[in-house]
């Protein structure tokens, strides 16, 4: 089979046998339930039965100490929509999703590009970008409390140096959230930059080989032909970044515990606090199920968008 | 071939999973094995090991196997291993966490085992008795007892012309020095305190509010009081440093305290015993914190006992726990020990010897004070399970008030109707 | 090499991205760079803010010191096998559904997706007591070293994650669809094209995603905290945490353990390398 050479558009196909109507039922449907199974037994026993148990713990009280766990229906829930904490935690949640997710993958994508290339030391770039993620996130904090310190940052020393008062950044209730949202685009950057790099080895030289014999610029090259097809990979950090970006801890505790003033309390922070500082398991768990419904909503609304915006089988 | 490969691949899986089994069945017979959960490391941790082995000779019907487990983390480990029946025979827990722990139906009440004579339970300081003591429970054995002192750079004092810290200074005459002692220029602060708004926060505040002559609950524990004149006194010593001195360096890390009165930028610290051995390259003292001029609360500190609490796992290892922790807390090793790591001794006998004071002063200079400042330990907080809302009520009024978002009425009577309803919750 | 730079030519003796690229990596390395230091200085030099930045005299005695202070030799070989049991398994059962969520219409296909994706999105901090009673119960009615205290136990929860299938899911789909139904009119079974065609023209991501397996099972801290009560069946997250007392973090020593256990991924991800690079013969083109 010959794929005829093109300059401008993809490949097209060499005719296919008209496909069969499509059988969920036929061999195809059975060979794709068999490659799922191994998937779907570990998944559901060690992902989901737990979901389903933690979903049971939100109609109960628990305390975590006496094995008595009273039903209270839905008590819990009630509960959140009364509490002024819960409510900021969620308006900080939104802010900090808001920003992080197109910061990093923005950022990541930028970074990519630059290390898409075969110059020497690529390697050694892409290590850097890699082992980033490697650091702890206790180690990340207490490099951005020193960083940012109002004292002793060197941040401010720079802000002084150019005229501008010491900022107090995360010990500040209005800047904290800002300086959270800072820290963790640095530290999630590797992970965006490793994921683009993959897309982008995916994009086929010839591509742009032949746009650029017809004099395409490199920055419309990549524009118009890297970026549409970096679509899954745009879709994928999309996704994983809200979801992890909704569930927001390590980084608020390994800095500022919630402050200060709860100005970075996010939700699952709130939750836990609630559950291993004021024993109330019962409310964290009603409170991860409201989050719960948020982030698959707003994953399903992704995934609706991607499909009417993107072109891929 | 790729299949052939993915074959290996799941066949080193399995034999990897297999291999990587380890430790294996206990056996019924042999010594009944206990296991005790702490966070003693370096020092600390070389002496407790030391004194396991030499248990574990003197008794070889006995296997006392140690693991450490970070302090901070060790509630979430502990409550997720009583829930999944897999509980520890002894672990070391914060003393805060005693009312709650107390309803943990597999916790030992050891109030008929301490009655006994050999276990001479008076002679604990009574701050720990009361910390391990839940209404007719007792919860655990005391493990450790620290309080609170003014832990100052005498350097900075003498290049300041001002005198240092002495038994007679009112809050005033700390307050005045701290400003003394602050220059914005170099960076330099008199007082530091930990702002994260925690119960590291607010256990700074209590004693204050005590020396005021206040409290933090009424005497039936169902109403907050820390909201009267007394409390919002001393809160208002805590506005006027931080937010019209500025005088005081809000640290809302908890971390940074020791490390900048290590690099000489900070003159006073009012912290406890731990904090010494970490302050190697200047010369410090210690002294009790100042008095409130006029109150009848005189000098007062705050203790943080902690407990070894014993978890029932079968009445063998349960009474082996027992014994072990009854031989740990005896005089002759809370002597050992607190010779060989620093810490201060949970016993009076052991804490009014003064060859042992001596020596611990050898050791880690100041050590002996903060022995002495026990005595001044005359409240404890209370022991109810809603003390953690009431500490975060607390935590954010002290907060908001030092970083000027709020005024100590205002703030004090709003953290008192939040501790209210949860007094009342229950 | 030349560079076409806004239509003039200049010749530089490198690459001008060495010029971005440099200080980029700069940023983003500036806490290992901190890790370094620190754990090349005393415990007086690090207790001290602002950070001293030049120790006196670097201290390497921190990483025997730290070596010694827990069976760390212990910790490294535990680690090791979980993660190498993890990552073989999730690359093979992430695989085989990946490819079936991106390319087989099965039956419930879409809904099992969305099931199989709720699952990241419940905290770990409200899932694991349930996690602890089920791996409990496996290490009592199937085999006690898949239990409570064995790292079985580490493995088991890991296997498989609904975060490879939408990984590689997302990559499959960019393989170009033609080849696989020229294959598939051939007579490939549908595990043959995954095996024949797929598989080799997704090297960048299943390195990707091995190397994501790896650095998330070797730095998991929170569960083998709450499952594993005996030192001998520690990993090094686990080890790590000797170091962090509750008043007391002896920063130096910790960070000598850190650093070293650091390289151990590091040594994996330079291996990885060059899986990373899609060859230029494989973009599709084939005759």
């Amino acid at each position: 089979m010959v794929i005829a050479e093109n300059t401008k558009a993809p490949p097209r196909p060499a005719p296919v046998p008209p496909r069969r109507r499509w059988r969920p039922w036929g061999a195809d449907g059975v060979t794709g339930w068999a490659l799922v199974t191994p998937a779907v037994v570990l998944i559901g026993i060690f992902g989901l039965l737990p979901v389903l148990m933690s979903l049971q713990l939100s109609f109960q009280h628990s305390d975590l100490l006496t094995p008595e766990t009273p039903w209270v229906g839905f008590d819990n829930y009630r509960k959140m929509a009364d509490d002024p904490v819960f409510l900021e935690a969620i308006k900080h949640t939104i802010i900090y999703t808001a920003l992080f997710v197109p910061g990093t993958m923005l950022v990541g994508l930028l970074v990519a590009a630059a290390m898409n290339r075969s110059v020497r030391f690529i390697s050694v770039y892409r290590t850097a970008a890699y082992i980033t993620m490697a650091v702890s996130t206790i180690s990340q904090g207490i490099i951005f409390l020193w960083l940012t310190d109002r004292d002793y940052g060197l941040v401010n020393a720079a802000l002084n140096g150019v005229g501008v008062p010491s900022q107090p950044f995360l010990a500040s209730p209005s800047q904290a959230i800002y300086v959270i949202v800072a820290m963790t685009i640095w530290g999630w950057t590797g992970f965006s930059v490793i994921v683009y790099l993959a897309a982008l080895q995916g994009v086929p030289a010839e591509l742009h080989e032949a746009a650029a014999i017809d004099g395409a610029k490199p920055f419309t090259r990549f524009r118009t032909i890297t970026v549409p097809l970096l679509g899954p990979a745009n879709l994928f950090l999309l996704v994983w970044l809200t979801i992890n970006a909704l569930q927001l801890f390590d980084e608020v505790y390994a800095t500022t515990r919630g402050g200060p003033l709860r100005a970075t309390t996010v939700i699952v922070y709130y939750l836990w606090d609630q559950a291993f500082v004021h024993f109330d398991a019962g409310y964290a768990a009603a409170m991860a199920y409201a989050l719960f419904v948020v982030i698959l909503l707003v994953t399903a609304v992704q995934f609706r968008l991607a499909r009417r915006y993107a072109h891929h089988p | 071939m790729i299949r052939h490969r993915l074959c290996l691949a799941l066949a080193a899986v399995l034999t990897l999973v297999l291999a990587g089994c380890g430790g294996g069945g206990s056996s019924s017979s042999g010594p009944t094995e206990i296991a005790v959960w702490h966070g003693y490391q370096d020092t600390e941790g070389e002496v407790f090991k030391g004194l396991i082995d030499q248990y574990n000779k003197a008794h070889p019907d006995v296997k006392v196997k140690e693991l450490y487990s970070s302090n901070d983390l060790v509630l979430q480990k502990v409550l997720t291993a009583v829930r999944g029946g897999s509980a520890p025979d002894v672990a070391y827990m914060f003393g805060s966490w005693s009312p709650n722990i107390a309803q943990i139906p597999q916790v030992v009440d050891m109030a008929p085992v301490v009655k006994n004579a050999d276990w001479q339970w008076d002679d604990f300081y009574p701050a720990e008795r009361q910390a391990a003591t839940v209404g007719d429970k007792v919860v655990g054995v005391p493990a450790l007892v620290d309080n609170l002192a003014i832990v100052y750079n005498k350097k900075l004092f003498a290049d300041a012309g001002i005198a240092p810290p002495n038994p007679n200074w009112t809050w005033d005459d700390f307050r005045s020095a701290a400003a003394k002692l602050t220059d914005p220029s170099k960076g330099q602060y008199g007082w530091l305190i930990p702002a994260d708004g925690s119960e590291d926060t607010v256990w700074h505040y209590i004693p204050m509010l005590w020396e005021a002559g206040g409290d933090i609950l009424s005497p039936d524990n169902k109403k907050a009081v820390f909201n009267s004149e007394a409390g919002v006194k001393a809160l208002t010593v805590l506005q006027q440093m931080a937010v019209n001195d500025k005088s005081l360096y809000l640290d809302t890390t908890n971390e940074n305290g020791p490390k900048l009165m290590n690099s000489g930028k900070v003159g006073m610290l009012v912290t406890g015993p731990w904090d010494l051995s970490q302050l190697p390259d200047i010369d410090y003292d210690v002294q009790v914190m100042p008095t409130f001029a006029g109150s009848s609360g005189g000098h007062q500190t705050i203790a943080g006992p902690d407990n070894w609490v014993v978890f029932n796992n079968g009445d063998k290892k349960k009474q082996a726990a027992i014994d072990f922790v009854k031989w740990l807390s005896a005089p002759e090793q809370v002597k050992a020990f607190s010779l060989g790591t620093g810490d201060l001794p949970i016993r009076e006998s052991v804490g009014n010897d003064q060859a042992v004071l001596n020596e611990l002063n050898q050791k880690v200079p100041g050590t002996a004070a903060f022995v002495q400042n026990l005595n001044n330990v005359k409240k404890v907080r209370p022991t109810v399970e809603q003390y953690p809302d009431i500490s975060e009520a607390l935590g954010q009024a002290i907060v908001a008030v030092m970083l000027g978002k709020e005024q100590p009425a205002a703030a004090l009577n709003t953290a008192a109707q939040t501790a209210d309803a949860k007094l009342a919750e229950k | 090499m030349t560079v076409d730079v806004a239509g003039s030519r200049w010749r530089l003796p490198f690459s001008p991205w060495h010029l971005v690229l440099i200080p980029l990596s700069f940023l983003l390395v500036v806490p290992l760079l901190w890790m370094l230091i620190t754990s090349l200085e005393t415990e007086g030099e690090a207790n001290h803010f602002p950070p001293v930045l030049f120790p006196a005299k670097p201290r390497f005695a921190n990483y025997t010191e730290a070596w010694a202070q827990a069976p760390f030799g212990h910790f490294f070989l535990n680690s090791l096998t979980v993660t190498v049991v993890v990552l073989v398994s999730n690359l093979v059962v992430c695989s085989l559904a990946g490819y079936a969520f991106a390319r087989i219409r099965f039956l419930g296909r879409g809904t099992l997706f969305v099931v199989l994706m709720a699952t990241l999105m419940v905290p770990f901090q409200v899932t694991m007591i349930p996690v602890f009673l089920i791996v409990k119960w496996f290490g009592v009615n199937v085999w006690e070293g898949l239990g409570i205290d064995h790292i079985g136990a580490l493995m088991l929860p890991n296997l498989a994650t609904a975060f490879g299938i939408f990984f590689l899911r997302q990559f499959f789909q960019t393989v170009p669809v033609e080849l696989e139904e020229a294959a598939r009119v051939d007579g490939t079974s549908r595990l043959g094209v995954l095996f024949k065609i797929v598989l080799p023209l997704s090297l960048p991501a299943m390195s990707t995603l091995a190397a994501l397996t790896v650095l998330t099972s070797w730095n998991d801290f929170l569960w083998p905290l709450i499952v594993i009560t005996s030192e001998d069946q520690m990993t090094v997250p686990l080890g790590l945490s000797y170091f962090q007392g509750a008043h007391h973090v002896q920063w130096p020593l910790l960070m000598a353990a850190n650093v070293m256990s650091l390289l151990p991924m590091l040594l994996v991800f330079i291996g990885a390398q060059r899986y990373f690079v899609q060859s230029v013969a494989s973009t599709g083109i084939k005759g």
